[in-house]
């Protein structure tokens, strides 16, 4: 776990005692990384404060709880996981931000609190936009609601799992259950845990007991350690710690507002059959279920290639015209007679002009080259399988065959693309 | 206009711009305007005559399927409201929610709460009810629940209370919300030779109908570009001029609705900002700068690949009646989506014939959309239980009763003329003369040099069609200049003089900058009347005869003759006839149009349009123009008209209580202020080419549009309206669109059989085209 950054630059040492060189000092900082504390001016004044007036002064920039969120978008950023699940994922603001990562295919949310989550879980569906160009990316979206203290088989094979201010809410008897649940059952390659530290608490307006009416317990940094190190030792994986909002300067050895531990599993991963077996009964209830549209869904991947083949076979079949017409007016220009647009006439005329093994050439061309014949243009699908787009699409010749099949009009022999020309709305020259 | 006869009519006379309002298309996402049913203004009420009574008679019964649905409500279904405080006073929402909530068992189980205003489906056994919650601080919160209100379904703000729970409804078919309606994205229908995709939905709106509440639900597509507008920006480069980019890409875009790649929002781009690029920064909230191509790199991880494209601006709308200046958001035109049409793409003849094809259902299809909706509705748990919840569940489609009016007799010169069916009488009429008009005798014809012989043969063609008609038509002096807009703007500068009696453009394409400039030209520079012609709608084949019909009927009425009129059976009656519209790029300002009529044939007409600010009410206009019809009418008749009626167009969803309020006591004030004892008998309807409902009715079996002269004034109507529907047009395609008439004022004392019927006879006197409109 390579944590180490982020541990050097918030135990950075400020001893500053200019007022507009700390702040100045402070913004860049923040700019650089985002993540910074600072305090207000009251306290900016003096340097040597004590403890007692730093308190009701303390706000951490951006937000802790963002913090929080945006260390793990980091995690997730630097070790790219499919697969991400967030117990207690609350109004699902963290899932909301992970969703924009590129890398996540599946995403999923638990908590024990249904209304909460079922609040704004409508940030999760996918956009209006997300159907118009649907991204290469699978992803689906669930929320569950149920307990940390159940097993279900929908949490298994993950990457990341994430608890965020998570097992500080637990009851005794759930909090016992805890680590067999997510590191002997769930068993992700990488689990984050954070929670308060209570040695910050002085340092906090109003703090009295807990942070939070609804905590069970907060612990100091010794007490998170054991517990995590004692859950690391017994399910093989590695622990490190680190944290979030760091103490003005004279308080460091309270140490971070926000714990953080990253477990990283030590054996390799194991197949998921194996692990879905331990268990099949479901505990938790699926509240929102969310499948974006992506190309790697059959019903898009048609749909996109389908609409670029019939754009391109427009294209070209305009180009394939806008020749043909000006071919035909310098033909006109010169002749006097007035006779009808027929490229058919046209063609063969031309075709007959031709030598023959110009004539030749030309039949050979037809596999790969469009041509016009009665009132239909024939579009190789060799041709069209150059288009880059439906190219990057399909991938292969075959794939490009078997998506438009039914889909798209093609010759006889099913060699080519044909779109009919209009010849009633054709389009007037300039 | 929601049928497509119209695109022949589009190509032939000035519909580069027309044919389109009416359907979908051009519909704006935005914001919900909290009033656009327009609850609270009861005409009815004023109207002695309909007080009790408000439909008609004459016609034949003919039963009509309705596209509304009954919501099962017992009639003495309520909805209790509660006015809900919390002691101490609880800062977050959601806690409140919580506690509240927390009372489960006490509330019953469907309820809807905003933090203040409680709705229960059930009534409290008392008036106030007092509660106490525990927090899990350990603070104890006092909560009291006081009845304010119990409310009839029929009451604006259970109207409003439904529309929410149907909207939640649709959100639980998976369906999303643009603008007003509800399109599935997920069953798009691609039209890529446009690149345009379709997404199907409804409209879907609860309303007080006339004996009970219903929902009515209609098919709806949402237009959208199935590329970004940095794409649609960059191949519009390739096929403008250069020198002309920055002018055309704004007169494009400005005005339309994007969608964004990353929100759920919907913006209108007010302008372009060419200086501005994704690598320059702006202020967040929290006052520190990032550029655009971070911030979207951190947010939402996505990358921008063009560093060179312009922004779009959009101006926030600002919360109402908030002083604060409208906040202005920059775009990124590679993460933005177009929806609606541009104005190029209006006038894509081709386009818009591929995009009709798509999205006119006829009556069977559009019915069997319906039928989904509905059925979906019921067979989706989640959808189901939030109306079951309430007590609402969505019944039958409503049927009803509606009159096929007579068929009007069409008076021509010498003839009468008895149309086979109200919908066309074209061939009816063949070989009959018009009413009148003068000859056509000095006048000019413009074509480029390669359409000299389609000229000829028009001018052969209306010849023979003229002398029949009794339209008198000499050989025109005939120029023939280069293909260009500025060639055929200096013809017509240098040949014009006010001695021409017409002016005939044969145009080779569908340029609107050629139109425009002869248009505007020939109305402001050198008032003539002008004639556009598109070479295309000459070109076809074995059409020429009929083509060459309807040009020459427009050529009459731009010379003032009359074609034909129907029988008034009043005296002395003036007809007006009003529309309003905003002009589409620059919101500031809107057109009036005033016509009236000058003689009690009702075929001859005063006119008038002005332009102005939006700012300014339109009434003060309306009462220039007003002043202006009756003097001419004075002048013709030499007396002042005995009765009035103004058919008022143009009324916005939510602007009917303006006209009501404002708009109707300017108008009778022009009469009353004219001379002393004049008091005509005063009508004002108001008109509406869109309306909710639909109708359908059974022939073999299948559903069909009914036929033309179909009136419906029972159940689709409003109580506290003076209103009824006229199917006046014949749909060859898709399904018909009723016209809603809306009785807002009336001192006539004409009984309501008679007010229809004289609408329809109205309907008849559409002189582009020999159809009741």
């Amino acid at each position: 776990m390579k944590t180490g950054s982020h541990l050097n630059l918030l135990n950075y040492e400020v001893s500053i005692t200019e007022n507009n060189k700390l702040i100045e000092f402070v913004v860049k900082m923040f700019q650089k990384h985002n993540l910074f504390l600072i305090f207000s001016v009251d306290c900016m004044m003096d340097t040597n404060l004590q403890k007692d007036d730093l308190t009701g002064t303390i706000k951490f920039i951006p937000p802790l709880y963002k913090q929080r969120y945006q260390f793990i978008k980091d995690l997730v950023i630097k070790y790219k996981p499919k697969k991400v699940a967030d117990l207690g994922c609350a109004d699902c603001t963290l899932l909301w931000m992970l969703k924009f990562c590129k890398c996540i295919e599946v995403l999923a949310g638990l908590d024990i609190r249904e209304n909460v989550m079922k609040e704004k879980m409508h940030r999760l569906s996918p956009l209006p936009a997300d159907y118009l160009q649907p991204s290469e990316r699978s992803l689906t979206v669930t929320l569950h609601h149920g307990s940390v203290a159940h097993k279900d088989p929908c949490m298994l094979g993950f990457d990341l799992v994430t608890c965020i201010e998570l097992i500080e809410h637990l009851e005794a008897a759930e909090l016992e259950k805890f680590p067999e649940v997510v590191f002997g059952f769930m068993a992700p390659a990488m689990v984050v845990i954070s929670t308060p530290n209570s040695e910050f608490n002085p340092l906090l307006p109003g703090v009295t007991l807990f942070r939070h009416s609804d905590h069970k317990f907060e612990w100091d940094r010794a007490q998170f350690q054991s517990w995590a190190v004692a859950a690391a030792t017994s399910y093989d994986y590695t622990v490190e710690f680190t944290g979030l909002g760091t103490s003005p300067p004279g308080t460091e050895d309270v140490g971070f507002c926000t714990q953080i531990g990253v477990f990283v599993r030590k054996y390799p991963k194991n197949g998921e059959t194996v692990n879905s077996e331990k268990h099949t009964e479901h505990a938790y209830k699926t509240v929102f279920k969310a499948v974006y549209p992506s190309l790697k869904d059959e019903k898009y991947l048609q749909n996109a290639v389908v609409s670029e083949v019939l754009f391109g076979a427009d294209i070209i079949k305009r180009r394939l015209l806008g020749n043909f017409k000006s071919e035909w007016k310098d033909h006109r220009d010169g002749l006097e007679t007035k006779f009808k647009f027929q490229p058919f006439k046209y063609f063969m005329r031309r075709s007959k002009n031709l030598p023959l093994a110009e004539t030749e050439k030309l039949a050979a061309d037809r596999s790969t080259e469009p041509f016009i014949d009665g009132n239909t243009v024939y579009i190789p699908l060799a041709k069209i399988f150059s288009i880059p787009k439906v190219n990057q699409l399909c991938g292969t010749f075959e794939k490009l065959s078997k998506l438009i099949a039914g889909k798209v009009a093609l010759s006889n022999d099913g060699s080519a693309v044909i779109v009919t020309i209009e010849y009633e709305n054709e389009e007037q020259e300039n | 206009m929601n049928t497509f006869y119209s695109s022949f009519h589009i190509s032939v006379q000035d519909g580069f711009s027309a044919g389109v309002s009416g359907c979908t298309l051009l519909e704006r996402g935005g914001k919900t305007r909290c009033n656009f049913q327009d609850l609270g203004v009861n005409t009815r009420e004023t109207m002695a005559h309909v007080k009790d009574c408000k439909t008609g008679f004459s016609g034949i019964p003919v039963k009509v399927i309705t596209n509304l649905y009954s919501l099962g409500l017992p009639r003495e279904w309520q909805l209790y409201q509660y006015h809900v405080t919390f002691n101490p006073e609880l800062e977050s929402r959601r806690l409140r929610l919580a506690l509240l909530y927390s009372h489960t068992e006490l509330l019953g189980k469907a309820k809807a709460f905003d933090g203040a205003i409680l709705f229960l489906s059930q009534k409290l056994e008392n008036q106030v009810t007092e509660l106490t919650s525990v927090t899990k601080r350990g603070e104890t919160v006092n909560i009291t629940i006081t009845l304010t209100n119990q409310l009839a379904s029929s009451s604006p703000v259970c109207i409003q209370f439904f529309n929410i729970i149907f909207k939640k409804v649709l959100k639980k078919l998976s369906m999303y919300q643009v603008g007003r309606n509800f399109y599935s994205p997920s069953d798009p229908v691609e039209i890529p030779q446009h690149k345009l995709t379709l997404w199907p939905g409804f409209a879907v709106s609860i309303t007080q109908f006339e004996n009970r509440v219903m929902l009515s639900a209609d098919v709806s597509h949402k237009v959208l570009r199935s590329e970004t507008v940095l794409e649609f920006m960059t191949s519009l480069y390739t096929r403008t001029d250069s020198a002309c980019f920055i002018q055309t890409c704004e007169k494009e875009l400005v005005g339309l609705i994007v969608l964004t790649r990353y929100n759920n929002k919907t913006y209108r781009i007010d302008d372009i900002d060419w200086c501005v690029k994704p690598t320059d920064t702006f202020p967040k909230r929290d006052g520190t700068e990032i550029s655009y191509v971070d911030y979207y790199n951190q947010q939402y991880d996505i990358v921008l690949t063009d560093l060179n494209q312009p922004m779009l601006v959009s101006r926030l709308k600002s919360k109402q009646n908030s002083t604060v200046e409208p906040r202005v958001v920059h775009l990124i035109p590679e993460l933005c989506y177009l929806t609606g049409l541009t104005s190029r793409a209006i006038s894509d003849f081709r386009l818009m014939k591929d995009l009709a094809q798509e999205m006119h259902l006829n009556p069977e299809q559009r019915q069997q959309r319906l039928s989904r909706l509905v059925d979906n509705i019921q067979r989706i748990k989640e959808a189901r239980l939030e109306l079951e919840m309430w007590g609402l569940q969505l019944g039958c489609q409503v049927s009803l009763t509606g009159r096929v009016v007579p068929t009007e007799k069409i008076l021509m010169q010498e003839q009468i003329c008895l149309p086979m069916s109200a919908g066309d009488w074209s061939k009816d009429m063949r070989n009959m003369k018009i009413i009148g008009v003068q000859p056509l005798d000095n006048w000019l014809m413009l074509c480029s040099n390669r359409n000299g012989e389609l000229a000829e043969n028009l001018l052969n063609c209306l010849k023979r069609v003229g002398g029949p008609m009794g339209f008198h038509i000499e050989y025109p002096r005939i120029l023939q200049v280069q293909e260009s807009p500025m060639a055929f703007l200096r013809a017509v500068q240098q040949h014009v003089n006010p001695e021409v009696q017409l002016v005939m453009c044969i145009l080779s394409s569908n340029q609107k900058d050629c139109y425009d400039s002869i248009k505007k030209f020939l109305s402001l520079d050198r008032p003539v009347p002008s004639q556009c012609v598109l070479a295309r709608t000459l070109n076809k084949q074995g059409m020429m005869m009929s083509v060459a019909t309807k040009i020459a009927m427009q050529i009459i009425c731009k010379l003032g003759g009359e074609l034909w009129a129907v029988e008034i059976p009043l005296k002395s009656l003036m007809v007006i006839g009003i529309d309003v519209n905003k002009d589409a790029l620059n919101k500031g300002s809107s057109v009036v149009g005033f016509v009236a009529s000058t003689n009690s044939k009702i075929t001859r007409w005063f006119s008038r349009c002005i332009l102005q600010n939006t700012g300014t009410d339109i009434a003060d206009c309306l009462k220039v123009c007003m002043k202006g019809a009756i003097s001419k009418w004075h002048k013709y008749n030499c007396e002042l008209p005995a009765r009035i009626i103004v058919y008022r167009d143009g009324v916005a969803d939510g602007q009917l209580k303006m006209v009501v309020d404002y708009e109707v006591p300017q108008l009778l004030s022009v009469l009353t202020e004219l001379t002393t004892n004049y008091s005509p008998k005063v009508s004002v309807i108001v008109v509406r080419k869109r309306c909710i409902p639909r109708f359908f009715a059974e022939a073999n079996r299948s559903l069909q549009n009914p036929p033309v002269g179909t009136i419906v004034d029972t159940e689709a109507t409003r109580p506290e309206w003076y209103d009824f529907y006229l199917i006046s047009q014949l749909a060859r395609q898709g399904t018909v669109n009723p016209t809603y008439y809306n009785v807002v004022y009336d001192n006539s004392g004409l009984k309501p059989d008679h007010m229809q019927r004289l609408t329809y006879k109205m309907c008849h006197l559409y002189y582009n085209w020999p159809v009741s409109k």
